[in-house]
């Protein structure tokens, strides 16, 4: 090289734009009379309307944009696209701060902040970089080899130092202030991406009047058209795209949908997609969200994602300068910008010379074409000659120098001599890979297509076809060839009468490659895989210690597990690992790519689910009262149900409860149990089905009576237990518990259509229909006979214990009532339509204020539910059987049922079974807790000693005490015995004295009263 | 997943809850085997390829549906209403 | 029975303490969005009994026309209507409860007839943003081509089941859901219709007490 050369490259050096120093004077597709300021690190600069972040910081002269990962080494900006590896910065402040964000896709807005990660204390003086000294013991696999020992360390120390050391940036540390939404769309082409190829796709299907969306991560549509300097049909590339896209916004079924990255292919025709809606803005219009994720089902699917670059492998190619030659074009063509004042271009394929050919055109100064194929043609090696650039072929980049940034290159000529040429920026043309990933997430592998040294898609999900250079179909008269055939091919599918149009004429081009894997004699840390920091020697290191096979690779050395999942890097490490091993790169095989194709914000895939949305919450017909009286809540499922009702005074819930359990049992109390499952069950053949699901017989339940049920697995244990009512001559309802009523309600429409087709029955659930409320105590019939319109019977001898019948109530409301106790007190419950029930549950208390009524929740419901030993989830808890919770003795003896014939599993037999027992402390003043284990009182706590589990616990107002309910081996056997109740997890360990489980009214006279 | 619900028309997998192999039939009535229920409740073949399974259109029409899929694909081959599978199989046994 | 007592009972509407009347969202240019909440009407569950199909048929002829409406459509007229909700199962439609009060008479040994008028909030969705906002939380083609008016669907907004059945070409919606629900429901359609704006109206019914 000649120091007249440099001089002569230097000369043409373009007039610059403003204040952006590498901003042509003119061209590109930029809003130059819209300039846009922004920051970097705090640095105030000026870039464009239609730039993105990176073309702006080029157009200033800003090339060290980062630090890498683990070893904090100075990093640039290595492409123009979604798979860039190195330019990732924090994008806003505050709540918005968001990290790893590609500079190359983040468009640049006014007031745009953006802050380099990774550094510290400043992005030029990086103390951490000291890792790149230890860069041996952060080699591959250094996770598992360094820190092995000693393994306590690992938590406290070891963990926290690498996070701090290799990590990329922070997230927000407080609520993201946007929203995100959530959007279906359906079509019959699908077309990703919105380059040539997915324009003529497009429009040959859109004219069809097929219904077509097309998607493009960019937010300007023509791909590479908007990249590259070419004409089509004597019009720019860009011009071609613009008209394309104008005449798709005319047809009313085409979607365009810009500024949407389509991020996974699923089963099906299924399609996820996230539109970035506000991202190119300070802050989302007022309403408007951030981004959208849209669930797109098509019936045919156009892939037209096109292709990524591959970058050379040879020592310091990731010093800030060194960049895809396409993405060199992107920048000069479409943006005005010059990536460097001293262009050269390492070259492996006919790109590098477009390349030199557009940096010349653009203004720049070209520095050197090295080429690594021996033979060029004699014209282009003319043009850059002519311009002054060293041309070396047969020869290659062996290294790279510079402190923050590219300032020469080390290169080795085809006789194996060294020179060192001055230059600033470096365009790498190693050829170019069809984006494989989409059409791979279904569990699908490219195949290797030598001709163009590249994978190309293999077996396309069903209904989707490939097009242009996604296709491994590089040229531009390919694209749009490709694209408007399987675009017609797709619309017809359809059912369109489509056709694709004869393609444009194009300018010439050639696309010959023969791609260098890697150069032979690297000088320096040949880099693989950018973003994860893993070089050429990770996997030679790899081989070396035997992670050959690809998977092994990818997880040893961490290739390609970066955001970018090795957009740059798969093929690269594949290709040496197949040179070491003496394999062709198809035998070495690819790792599998899946879905999200680029990173997908949680807060998209959340969208409206956030905070107190993140699911349903349903109320209770009493909830307004409930609210406007100071009810504490609790969550029950979905359900919010009221616990207990607080009044002034007391000072804890167990006050409250106790007040709430002693009204009951003393006067009355009204709580609101709509959330049980009701089931209306009707048909001539009612009642024979619900002998099958229910294990209690039916066959004598009497119009106008109720009957406990329980309803058993096939496999023997208890699903859930409810009331059946019976309300006519075919008319039954049947509740279930509130955790389990969708459950049975399945498994009763199982029955119905699946086991048992031949049977006349119906089954509706009433649910939603009827607010039903617990009205117990000794004055509950007081109360009642208020509510009840006149003319009907409350008396115990007309209306007795587990009766059920329809009512009015307030005039004429039809209302169903049914005698039915939970709490053991004289008990009714009442279902009133659900519009009347704030005002039926108003009445109630209106109805018993001379009883002293009381409302109760959840938490009293229990205790008294506890106390008389009845069964609820802790005890239902599908590890038990009928036997297990005392109730076998009203099995039926004398019909099928489900669960009939499993129940009598040896195990589900077996005497030593744990069973439900009552449980009192010893010392009244204990406090009992579920969940602890019961041991003999000298046992050594074990697996072997133990002897069963407190379920439920309550403390008991009527016998002053904490009391429980358990199930302990041979249980009703041992009344009177003492066990421990052993708790290690809250420090307990209580003697309990085993009893009934019935400690309140064991005669049961108080509900018949 | 897209299933073809014979009343709803297509609709996302999420709509749907699963049960498993449709091909167990339960032993009915009184005069019905331990052992065989035994199978009825746990056994099940697990094949790579084609199998009919039970399926809950949950948040639909709640029908029950047997749907026809491979395991390897994910490919539906057919969606039937159990209902209508569980009453040709009745009026077969009838014959 | 007192003065007191009676006034107490009036029926409280679904979308009370839920929905707040008037415009919210987006503010500019005319509501993409208009919810019209609908209290007062009447809903019946109709499940045919086995082999009675083409009675059911004929007993509901007059009143609902010659037809049962197949899977997936409805048949209405004005606020009366026959919605199919299931195979062999329709939802009775009337503007109000009493309006449906003889059909488990009327169909006695037909269908199995389950009052159901409380069960669910009813909310109408119009505007010339309906079909994108509903397309928000349905997985359901609502383009033209593929659901139009008579079409019904049930499905599921935001885990949340609903039924929903296209009244005309406008297009309008008429958006049920279980009443448990009804407020998680709406914060949905506020999330999903802000970015339109979003008109919201009382039904030009009042509430009719069952008397």
């Amino acid at each position: 090289m000649t120091t007249l050369a440099l001089q002569r490259a230097e000369a043409p050096a373009s007039a610059s734009f403003g204040d952006q120093p590498f901003r042509t004077a003119t061209g590109g597709l930029i809003d130059r009379n819209r300039p846009r300021d922004f920051t970097f690190d705090g640095r105030r600069l000026t870039g464009c309307h239609g730039d993105t972040l990176a073309s702006a910081l080029l157009a200033n002269g800003v090339r060290l944009v980062g630090r890498s990962f683990k070893y904090h080494r100075p990093r640039g900006i290595l492409s123009a696209g979604s798979e860039e590896p190195n330019a990732l910065v924090e994008l806003r402040s505050g709540a918005r701060r968001e990290p790893n964000t590609r500079a190359t896709m983040a468009e640049l807005y006014e007031g745009l902040e953006a802050t380099s990660q990774n550094r510290w204390p400043s992005l030029a003086v990086d103390v951490l970089s000291v890792n790149a000294l230890l860069s041996p013991v952060f080699a591959a696999g250094f996770y598992y080899k360094t820190f092995m020992w000693p393994a306590s360390l690992w938590e406290k120390l070891y963990e926290p130092m690498i996070r701090r050391a290799a990590g990329l940036g922070r997230a927000a540390d407080a609520p993201d202030p946007d929203t995100y939404d959530h959007a279906h769309a359906h079509c019959d082409v699908l077309v990703i991406g919105g380059g040539p190829a997915g324009l003529s796709a497009a429009l040959a299907a859109g004219r069809s009047g097929a219904r077509v969306i097309l998607v493009d991560e960019d937010f300007a549509t023509g791909g590479r058209l908007l990249a590259e300097r070419r004409e089509i049909g004597g019009t720019s590339g860009a011009e071609w795209a613009a008209r394309a896209l104008a005449e798709l916004e005319s047809l009313p079924e085409v979607r365009i949908l810009p500024r949407t990255t389509l991020f996974g292919v699923y089963d099906h025709g299924a399609y996820g997609a996230v539109e970035r809606v506000s991202d190119h803005l300070a802050v989302p219009a007022a309403y408007a969200p951030r981004q959208r994720l849209w669930r797109i089902v098509a019936r045919r699917a156009v892939l037209a994602a096109g292709a990524i670059e591959r970058p050379h492998v040879f020592g310091g190619n990731d010093r800030p300068g060194v960049m895809l030659a396409g993405a060199v074009r992107t920048y000069l063509n479409r943006y005005g910008v010059l990536p460097g004042r001293r262009l050269a271009v390492f070259t492996s394929s006919d790109d590098g010379w477009r390349t030199a050919a557009d940096i010349l055109a653009a203004g720049g100064g070209l520095a050197a074409v090295i080429d690594t194929r021996t033979t060029v043609p004699p014209a282009l090696r003319r043009m850059a000659e002519a311009a002054g650039a060293r041309v070396v072929t047969g020869g290659y980049v062996a290294g790279t120098k510079g402190h923050l940034g590219l300032s020469a290159i080390q290169v080795v000529d085809g006789y194996n001599s060294t020179e060192t040429i001055p230059c600033d920026g470096l365009a790498m043309a190693n050829g170019w890979n069809p984006i494989v990933h989409l059409d791979s997430h279904l569990s699908r592998r490219p195949v290797w297509n030598e001709a163009i040294h590249a994978f190309v898609p293999g077996t396309l999900p069903s209904g989707m076809q490939a097009a242009g250079a996604a296709a491994g179909r590089f040229t531009l008269a390919e694209c749009l060839e490709t694209g408007a055939r399987i675009g017609a091919e797709a619309a017809t599918d359809c059912g369109f009468t489509a056709s694709a149009a004869a393609a444009p004429q194009t300018d010439p081009e050639t696309v010959d490659h023969t791609p260098l894997w890697r150069v032979p004699k690297p000088k320096g840390k040949a880099f693989v895989d950018f973003q994860n920091d893993v070089a050429a020697s990770d996997v030679e290191l790899a081989h070396r210690e035997g992670f050959r096979a690809v998977e092994l690779l990818k997880r040893y050395t961490t290739l390609g597990m970066a955001t970018d999942q090795g957009k740059t890097s798969n093929l690269a490490g594949l290709s040496i690992m197949a040179e070491l091993t003496g394999k062709d790169i198809p035998s070495v095989g690819t790792t599998v790519f899946r879905p999200p194709f680029t990173p997908v914000a949680i807060g998209a895939f959340a969208g409206h689910h956030r905070g107190k949305d993140f699911r349903a919450t349903r109320h209770v017909p009493s909830h307004a009262w409930a609210e406007e009286n100071g009810a504490v809540f609790v969550e029950t499922g979905l359900w919010l149900r009221p616990a207990y009702f607080p009044r002034a005074g007391e000072t804890d819930w167990l006050d409250t409860v106790v007040r709430e359990v002693e009204t009951v049992r003393a006067r009355v109390g009204i709580c609101d149990v709509s959330t049980l499952g009701k089931i209306d069950i009707q048909g001539r053949d009612a009642l024979a089905f619900i002998e099958r699901v229910c294990a209690n017989p039916f066959a004598t339940l009497a119009i106008g009576s109720a009957r406990y049920a329980v309803l058993l697995r096939e496999d023997g244990l208890i699903m859930d237990d409810g009331t059946i009512a019976r309300m006519g001559e075919t008319h039954y309802v049947m509740t279930a518990s509130t955790a389990n009523a969708a459950r049975v309600m399945q498994h009763l429409e199982f029955c119905r259509q699946w086991l048992w087709p031949e049977l006349d029955v119906q089954l509706a659930s009433v649910s939603e229909q009827w607010a039903q409320y617990a009205v117990a105590g000794p004055r509950a019939r007081d109360t009642l006979r208020r509510i009840i319109d006149p003319g009907f019977d409350l008396s115990n001898e007309a209306f007795p214990f587990l009766a059920c019948t329809d009512v009015t109530v307030g005039g004429g409301i039809p209302a169903r009532l049914f005698r039915i106790s939970f709490s053991g007190e004289l008990a009714y419950e009442l279902a009133v339509p659900a519009a009347y029930g704030d005002a039926a549950w108003r009445a109630i208390m209106q109805a018993g204020l001379p009883y002293g009524i009381t409302a109760y929740g959840s938490e009293a419901l229990s205790v008294m539910r506890i106390e008389k030993g009845h069964a609820a989830g802790p005890e239902i808890n599908g590890l038990t059987t009928a036997r297990d919770i005392g109730l076998d003795g009203m099995l039926a003896t004398n019909k099928d049922y489900i669960g009939r014939l499993m129940k009598e599993r040896p195990a589900l037999v077996d005497p030593n079974r744990p069973v439900l027992v009552g449980f009192r402390p010893v010392d009244p003043s204990a406090r009992l807790r579920a969940g602890a284990h019961f041991l003999s009182l000298d046992a050594a706590p074990s697996l072997e000693a133990d002897e069963g589990v407190m379920t439920s616990v309550a403390y008991s107002p009527i016998l002053k005490s904490w009391i429980g309910i358990g199930l302990i081996r041979r249980g009703p056997e041992r009344h009177g015995e003492r066990v421990r109740a052993y708790d290690p997890v809250r420090g307990a360990d209580t003697e309990v004295e085993i009893c009934s489980p019935v400690f309140v009214d064991a005669k049961e006279e108080k509900p018949r009263v | 997943m897209r299933i073809r619900c014979p009343h709803c028309g297509e609709r996302d997998n999420g709509e749907f809850s699963y049960l498993g192999d449709a091909a167990p039939v339960r032993p009915e009535g009184l005069d019905a085997s331990a052992a065989a229920m035994h199978d009825y409740v746990y056994l099940r073949d697990n094949p790579a390829g084609t199998i009919r399974e039970l399926w809950y259109h949950a948040a639909g029409c709640r029908s029950w549906l047997v749907v026809t899929r491979d395991t390897r694909t994910h490919a539906i081959e057919s969606v039937e209403p159990a209902r209508d599978v569980a009453r040709a199989r009745r009026s077969g046994e009838a014959a | 029975m007192s003065e007191a007592m009676t006034s107490l009972w009036q029926p409280r509407g679904a979308w009370e303490g839920v929905a707040r009347i008037g415009r919210s969202g987006a503010d500019a240019g005319p509501a993409g969005v208009r919810l019209t909440l609908r209290e007062g009407f009447g809903l019946a569950t109709l499940i045919v009994a086995e082999g009675k199909e083409a009675d059911l048929q004929t007993a509901l002829a007059d009143r609902f026309g010659p037809s049962l409406p197949e899977a997936g459509t409805a048949i209405l007229k004005g606020e009366t209507g026959l919605v199919w909700s299931a195979p062999g199962q329709w939802l009775a439609v009337a503007p109000s409860p009493r309006d449906l009060r003889d059909l488990p008479e009327t169909l006695r040994g037909i269908a199995s007839v389950t009052e159901q008028s409380d069960s669910r909030a009813l909310v109408r969705i119009s505007g010339p943003q309906a079909r994108a906002m509903l397309a928000k939380g349905v997985a359901i083609d609502l383009h033209p081509r593929a659901f139009g008016p008579g079409r019904v669907a049930v499905t599921s907004i935001a885990h949340i089941g609903v039924q929903f059945w296209q009244r005309d070409a406008g297009p309008t919606y008429d958006l049920t859901v279980a009443r448990s629900f009804a407020g998680s429901l709406w914060r949905w359609l506020e999330h999903a219709a802000a970015e339109f704006g979003y008109e919201v109206a009382a039904s030009t019914k009042d509430l009719i007490a069952i008397g």
